[in-house]
Parts: C-alpha cells; sequence; structure tokens
C-alpha cells in the first residue's frame, strides 16, 4: 500500500467513521424522541452537536490536557526544535508542527492535532534523556508521518465522536434518573432508563471498536515513511529496541489516547492483553517492528 | 449486447484515464512543491552570505580569492534557472563555503567571534534543512519518474506532456546510504 493509497484510505474511513457515526446518532435521537418527547430529543441533539464541534476544534488542546502535554519553544529547546523542522521539511510538509513535552521519565511520544496545520508532536522528558539525536529523529519521523498521511485526524476524530456519545447518554441517565414532572407516562420512564444504561454502555465498546479501526498496520507504515524521510533505518531502529528495553510505565496515560503513542504506554498491563492475543493491542509488539527496519536497511541491533 | 461491453470498456479506460492523469498532475505539483521548498532554504542560506563574508574579511581582508569565490557561487544560486543550474550552484558553494571556513581555522579572534559562532550555527542550521528538503523532493521526483517510466502510466505520460524531472544530487555526496523502501 503506497503512501497516497494510505492517505486516500484514511479520507474514505474518515467519512465511514462519520456515516456509521451519523446513523447512530439519528437512532439514539429517534428512541429518545419516543420514550421522551421531541423536545427533549431536540435539546440532547443540538448540546452533542455543539459540543461536538467544540471539541472537534480544541481536540488538540483537550488531548494535551488529558496526557499532562505542554507546548515548548524554540527557545527553550532549540536542538529537538531543529530536529523536528528538518524531518517535517523532509516529510514534505508546508508548517512545521509545533512541539509539545511532557514532564515523565518514561520515554513515548504522540502526535495529535486535527489536520496537519493545527498538529504538534509531544514527546516525554524521558524520551529526550534517553535517545541520542539520531534516534530522536527518528522518533520525530514516526510521529510527523502519522501528521502526513492524516492517522492523527483520524484518530482525534475517534476521540471527540466517543465524547460526543458519552456526554449524550449521560445527560439521558440524568434526565431518566432526575427528571421533573413533564414525563408523558411512568412506563416510559423505566424504558428511558434501560435506554440510557444501553447508551452508556455503547460509549466504551465504540471506543475500542474505533481503535480496532485504526488497524495496526499504520505503525509499519509509519515506519516506513519515516525511514524513506530521514534516509536512516537504524535510526529509529535503535530508538524501537530503546524504548522495548525500558520498562517504566508513563504516569498520566488512559485508554482513550493510548493508541496515540508510539509505543503503546499501557505495555505492562500483561494479564488480560497476552490471555486475548493481542486481539486489543493497539500497537505490534516492537520485535516485529525492529525486524521489518533491519530488513529495509540490512543491520541488526542488539537483541534484549 | 455488443454495445454494452463496447460502451463498459469505453467507461473503464476514461475512468482510468483520469485517475492516471490527476495522479500525475499531482506528482508534477508535489515535486514542484518540493523544488520551492529547496529554493526556500538556498535563499535563506543566500542571506547570512553577505554577512559571513564581512565577518571573516574583517579579520582576514588579504583573502580576496576566497571572498570572490562564496560570493560568486551566491549569485550563480540566486540566479539558476533549472534544476541543473542550482546544483551546478550548489557545488560551487560547497567548495567555496569549505576553503572560507579552512581559512577562518587559522584566525583564533575570529573563530572566538561571538558573530562568527552565530554565523557559522545559522549556516550550519540552513545546510541541513536543505538537505531535508533535498531529500523530500528527490523522493518525490522518484515517485513521479517512475509513475511516467511504468506500464500502463508510460502509455499516457508522454502523450499528455509529463516530462521526467532532474534530482538535486550532488557529486561528493557525504549523504548516508539510502535505505530501499517499499512504501
Amino acid at each position: 500500500m503506497t503512501l497516497q493509497e494510505q492517505i486516500r484510505s484514511n479520507r474514505i474511513r474518515t467519512g465511514v467513521v462519520l456515516l456509521g457515526f451519523a446513523v447512530l446518532a439519528l437512532a439514539f435521537v429517534a428512541v429518545v424522541a419516543g420514550a421522551y418527547d421531541p423536545g427533549i430529543a431536540g435539546v440532547v441533539g443540538v448540546v452533542a452537536i455543539v459540543y461536538g464541534l467544540f471539541s472537534w476544534f480544541a481536540a488538540g488542546r483537550m488531548i494535551a490536557a488529558a496526557s499532562g502535554a505542554h507546548p515548548v519553544t524554540k527557545a527553550e529547546q532549540p536542538e529537538l526544535y531543529r530536529v523536528l523542522e528538518n524531518v517535517a521539511i523532509a516529510a514534505g510538509l508546508t508548517k512545521t508542527p509545533d512541539l509539545y513535552m511532557i514532564d515523565d521519565a518514561s520515554p513515548n511520544a504522540f502526535a495529535a492535532g486535527r489536520n496537519p496545520e493545527h498538529a504538534y508532536v509531544a514527546v516525554t522528558t524521558g524520551l529526550v534523556a534517553l535517545l541520542d539525536e539520531r534516534e530522536l529523529e527518528g522518533v520525530l519521523a514516526h510521529e510527523v508521518a502519522h501528521i502526513r498521511n492524516r492517522d492523527v485526524r483520524l484518530m482525534s476524530l475517534a476521540a471527540v465522536l466517543v465524547g460526543v456519545i458519552a456526554l449524550a447518554s449521560d445527560m439521558l441517565m440524568r434526565i431518566t434518573i432526575f427528571g421533573g414532572g413533564d414525563r408523558r407516562e411512568g412506563g416510559l420512564g423505566a424504558f428511558g432508563a434501560i435506554i440510557g444504561i444501553v447508551a452508556a454502555l455503547l460509549a466504551p465498546i465504540g471506543a475500542a471498536l474505533l481503535q480496532m479501526a485504526l488497524s495496526r498496520r499504520r505503525e509499519y507504515l509509519a515506519d516506513a515513511s519515516a525511514v524513506e524521510t530521514t534516509g536512516d533505518a537504524e535510526g529509529l531502529a535503535r530508538a524501537l529496541a530503546a524504548l522495548r528495553d525500558d520498562h517504566r510505565p508513563l504516569q498520566k496515560v488512559t485508554r482513550a489516547t493510548a493508541h496515540m503513542y508510539i509505543e503503546s504506554p499501557l505495555r505492562d498491563h500483561k494479564g488480560l492483553r497476552s490471555s486475548l492475543g493481542g486481539l486489543f493491542d493497539t500497537h505490534p509488539p516492537l520485535e516485529d517492528r525492529i525486524r521489518v527496519l533491519e530488513q529495509m536497511g540490512g543491520f541488526t541491533v542488539s537483541q534484549a | 449486447m455488443v454495445l454494452w461491453i463496447v460502451i463498459g470498456v469505453v467507461a473503464v479506460v476514461l475512468v482510468w484515464l483520469v485517475f492516471t492523469y490527476n495522479r500525475l498532475i499531482r506528482l508534477r505539483n508535489e515535486s514542484e512543491q518540493g523544488y520551492s521548498s529547496i529554493d526556500i532554504q538556498l535563499k535563506r542560506r543566500a542571506d547570512l552570505i553577505p554577512n559571513l563574508v564581512e565577518t571573516v574579511k574583517a579579520y582576514a581582508a588579504h583573502e580576496r580569492a576566497v571572498f570572490d569565490d562564496v560570493t560568486e557561487a551566491r549569485a550563480r544560486t540566486l540566479a539558476a534557472g533549472s534544476v541543473g543550474d542550482a546544483v551546478a550552484a550548489e557545488q560551487q558553494m560547497r567548495g567555496a563555503l569549505g576553503r572560507l571556513f579552512a581559512v577562518a581555522e587559522a584566525y583564533p579572534q575570529l573563530r572566538a567571534s561571538e558573530n562568527f559562532q552565530q554565523l557559522q550555527e545559522e549556516l550550519s542550521d540552513t545546510e541541513d534543512k536543505i538537505a531535508a528538503a533535498r531529500r523530500y523532493y528527490n523522493n518525490v521526483v522518484r515517485r513521479f519518474n517512475t509513475a511516467q517510466q511504468t506500464l500502463p502510466t508510460s502509455l499516457l505520460a508522454g502523450p499528455l506532456g509529463f516530462r521526467p524531472r532532474e534530482f538535486f544530487e550532488l557529486e561528493d555526496e557525504g549523504d548516508r546510504a539510502p535505505a530501499r523502501v517499499e512504501l
């Protein structure tokens, strides 16, 4: 699959996600309208739409807040910024993404933002401390590749839509529980409560499905694009090996953002995951990614 | 029946024509964008040169040949009308700057001056960015040229007026060996 095909496939997936969501939302509103009254359905709908639009435009900042990332200026991190600028130029981005840092000793990185013009790359202080410049270049190129391939947009959209579903179902639960006297019939209240509970269950399931829709192949593709960008497969492979050998978990991470990192930040929660044979893994094993890079560049990095 | 088959074939060919044409146009636009990104960095460096020459001159006024060399390379860079010209100018610039810095080595006071150090740093930053922009341009051009040379796109590329583009490659390439990437 070429880069252009990947970008096109991401556009199609974005469309499918939006369409699926619209159908879900319509069904939701119809059920609410039946169970309560059109007025409440309208209010819930409008609030959800406003909230969705707001969070789409604030998605980058919300993800930053959830992961503890804060923007840093070129003056604060001149070397790192320079590497990012060069990688962005080599990847053909017209604008260098902003640079964010997370104060955390665990080495990791992610990219976020609704489009390449409003995107940023976040790295932990641990990553900068652990890797040399060549390895950092590989990691930054991987993140920039996610931005260029529009992976980041799809992921941000997924996060926002899951939030919208959660908000709407939460509102319904409250209306059902604390609902005033204008409820038309007693029987529908219980019915509404069930719907509310079902909807509340839908949100996390939706989140899991969306994360899986963002297939793991994307990581391999971002690795390959990164190598095309830097011309240096070994730098990235060595960085991945360093990440593999480091076992400190990230302090501030949620399931909602786990899929965005260069390496799964939840890797030490092994019990459930390994019993499901990696079905719910958001990332392919680092070992496999390193092997692919070794084949590209014809070298080997040290084994763990 | 036969009519429908003919219509079907024509429709498929038309769709293929449109897709291929759009793809070639997109690649051509991308390579032009890639070239202008190199150009921006080359201009940025050209802007640093007069200042650099003045700074070195203040300590090593008699090294006129080196200054002329750098200034001439700068003028050639700014006047370059094609990729080939730009590559030749770049080749000359590299040699000239190398000699300029070799001269600077002999003047400890110059090397210690803050102005010179800052210029040197900005220059090396710009060189990195030129290298990055060249890498992007060459990657896109490789894709563009390959598309024009491989079947079935090659049947269309020539008649539609697409021409392969020149790579921005320097002779004494000190770059890291490119990895083979199958995207």
